[in-house]
């Protein structure tokens, strides 16, 4: 640490001039450089270790590394400065105005004839270094707008995969995989394991959250540890960790200790998590919030199904219905009997097959409500998927079975149409007044007019005999 | 009306939700409504597919960038002590 005090001394430019004096023998004679080393050993040896505080001025750090800086109360200066050796195991940064106490030896630069203090160590007085180191990367970030909420970036709806950070030894990850485990089976993991203290560690879990967001299908990340003291949790309070979560392309969720730690790291990122079982409890929220959605979406498509067939089978009713107007022919009426029964047993049979259906459907469900969701839909998925398929099925074919059972039956009753059968060439013979067919020769006689409706038309005729 | 035309998991939820509500609208024709609960029942059937069929895996990404199965004891297959 003396580099800058083991400069090679320099010829006294005073030495010579002093030469012609007649040496002294009682009298010791120093030169300037010889007198500052003295005093700079006396000093050194002197003040080997002191402490001594007072309000940083003039911080300066230069570009050997080095901090120069003057301390001072209301009457006093004291120069200082601190290597950069030194320097490196400051949690805070050193600034005008601060409050420290310093700790080091007191030397001599002598080519300035100075003496200083060269510090080993520095904390700021009243709050703890590392408070202080806090409030002051909080307040570098948020004037960046780091904080920002609207930066915040939702979690993803069903992430693919999840990513955690975090040490393989620590209790976070076991309370992680512990939550997703209970809840839900079929979870994606990439662990990046990392140092989540100690020297380094900061460094360390950046470079594992640049590397595992790039991960493919990674789409949300989980950052943390298990509680701790201060110290412990320093990293995640530490400027690269912070960068790192800022520039995630995918959302990060923080989980640092327990509920009443707060880090940098918590401040920047998307979600907070007050702990990592929280953390993971979140995600699987998400999932759980989204599996009832698509459960009630589906009630309600097949609810519309029902709906949907059963206006049609209504209808196939009225349809029939209206066929019956036809009927004045006792083969005409039996037909429309068969055909209203058998449209009856269709409707009846579509019903039926729907509601079994639905009843089968909603036990199941009543039955899986019972069960935590996640088992719930694990194990019953494929026969509710089943249960559909074959819901669905029915839809259809009852359906078109329906409209062509409907179809055949309308030509049926077309063909038994007297209309039809006038093409054919036969007649219709009505009374006079139109209001009975003729279908006995004894109901008419010699000299009555009748009506004959023909395919075309129509003729009036008189009886001229009964045969 | 394949599975591969569907574009992601929460397009899917939002399509769904609006066949539902046309198809609870009516006014559709048979055919029409037919498609459309088709096109419900292949939504609904690959979210749940989404929830449900994904692996479980736990996988330990290396510093160098290579990813592996996870050891068994961390993967805890077994029931929670």
């Amino acid at each position: 640490m003396s580099d800058l005090f083991d400069l090679p001394f320099e010829e006294d430019p005073h030495e010579g001039a002093n030469e012609p004096e007649p040496p002294v023998p009682t009298r010791r004679i120093y030169t300037v450089t010889e007198l500052t080393v003295r005093v700079r050993d006396h000093l050194e040896e002197r003040f080997f270790e002191v402490w001594v505080e007072g309000e940083l001025s003039g911080v300066r750090l230069w570009n050997t590394g080095h901090l120069y800086f003057t301390l001072k109360d209301s009457s006093s200066l004291l120069k200082g400065l601190m290597f950069r050796s030194a320097l490196r195991y400051l949690k805070f940064k050193p600034a005008d105005g601060l409050h420290v106490i310093a700790r080091g030896k007191i030397s001599v630069y002598e080519p300035k004839g100075e003496y200083q203090i060269v510090c080993e160590h520095l904390e700021p007085q009243g709050l703890g270094a590392l408070q202080l180191a806090f409030d002051q990367l909080r307040k570098r970030l948020q004037a960046e707008g780091l904080f920002d909420v609207a930066k915040k970036r939702p979690l993803p709806a069903l992430p693919r995969k999840i990513g955690i950070v975090t040490s393989l030894d620590g209790a976070a990850i076991r309370d992680i995989l512990k939550v997703l485990r209970r809840r839900y089976q079929n979870v994606h993991v990439v662990i990046r394991p990392t140092r989540v203290q100690g020297d380094g560690a900061a460094a360390e879990i950046a470079h594992a959250l640049r590397q595992i967001v790039k991960v493919p299908q990674v789409d949300v990340v989980i950052v943390g540890r298990g509680g701790g003291s201060l110290e412990d949790l320093w990293a995640f309070n530490e400027e690269p960790v912070a960068r790192a979560i800022s520039i995630s392309p995918i959302p990060v969720i923080s989980a640092v200790g327990h509920e009443s730690d707060v880090t940098i790291a918590d401040l920047i990122a998307d979600v907070r998590a007050p702990t990592p079982s929280a953390a993971a409890e979140l995600v699987v929220a998400r999932k759980e919030e989204f599996s009832s959605r698509i459960d009630r979406l589906h009630e309600r498509l097949v609810s519309c199904a029902h709906a949907r067939v059963q206006r049609l089978s209504r209808r196939v009713h009225e349809l029939s219905g209206r066929r019956a107007l036809a009927g004045y022919t006792t083969r005409l009426a039996m037909t429309e009997r068969r055909a209203d029964e058998l449209t009856r047993a269709l409707a009846d049979a579509l019903r039926s097959a729907f509601s079994t259906r639905a009843r089968r459907l909603q036990a199941i469900e009543r039955r899986l409500d019972a069960f935590d969701l996640g088992r719930r839909l694990a194990r019953n998925r494929t026969s509710l998927v089943g249960v559909d398929s074959r819901l669905r099925a029915t839809v259809i074919s009852r359906t078109h079975r329906a409209r062509a059972r409907l179809s055949s039956l309308a030509g049926r009753l077309d063909t038994l149409s007297p209309l039809a059968v006038l093409a054919r060439g036969y007649a219709v013979c009505w009374n006079e007044d139109r209001t009975r067919a003729i279908r006995d020769a004894a109901d008419v006689a010699t000299g009555d007019t009748v009506h004959v409706t023909l395919s075309r038309g129509a003729i009036a005729a008189k009886v001229s005999g009964i045969e | 009306m394949s599975e591969s035309s569907i574009k992601d998991f929460e397009a899917a939820i939002a399509e769904l939700e609006s066949i539902v509500k046309k198809l609870e609208e009516g006014d559709l024709s048979l055919e029409q409504s037919l498609a459309l609960y088709e096109r419900g029942v292949t939504l609904s059937k690959f979210c749940h597919a989404r929830l449900e069929d994904a692996e479980r895996r736990i996988e330990l990404l290396s510093e160098r960038g290579e990813i592996r199965p996870a050891p068994a004891g961390l993967a805890g297959n077994d029931a929670d002590r």
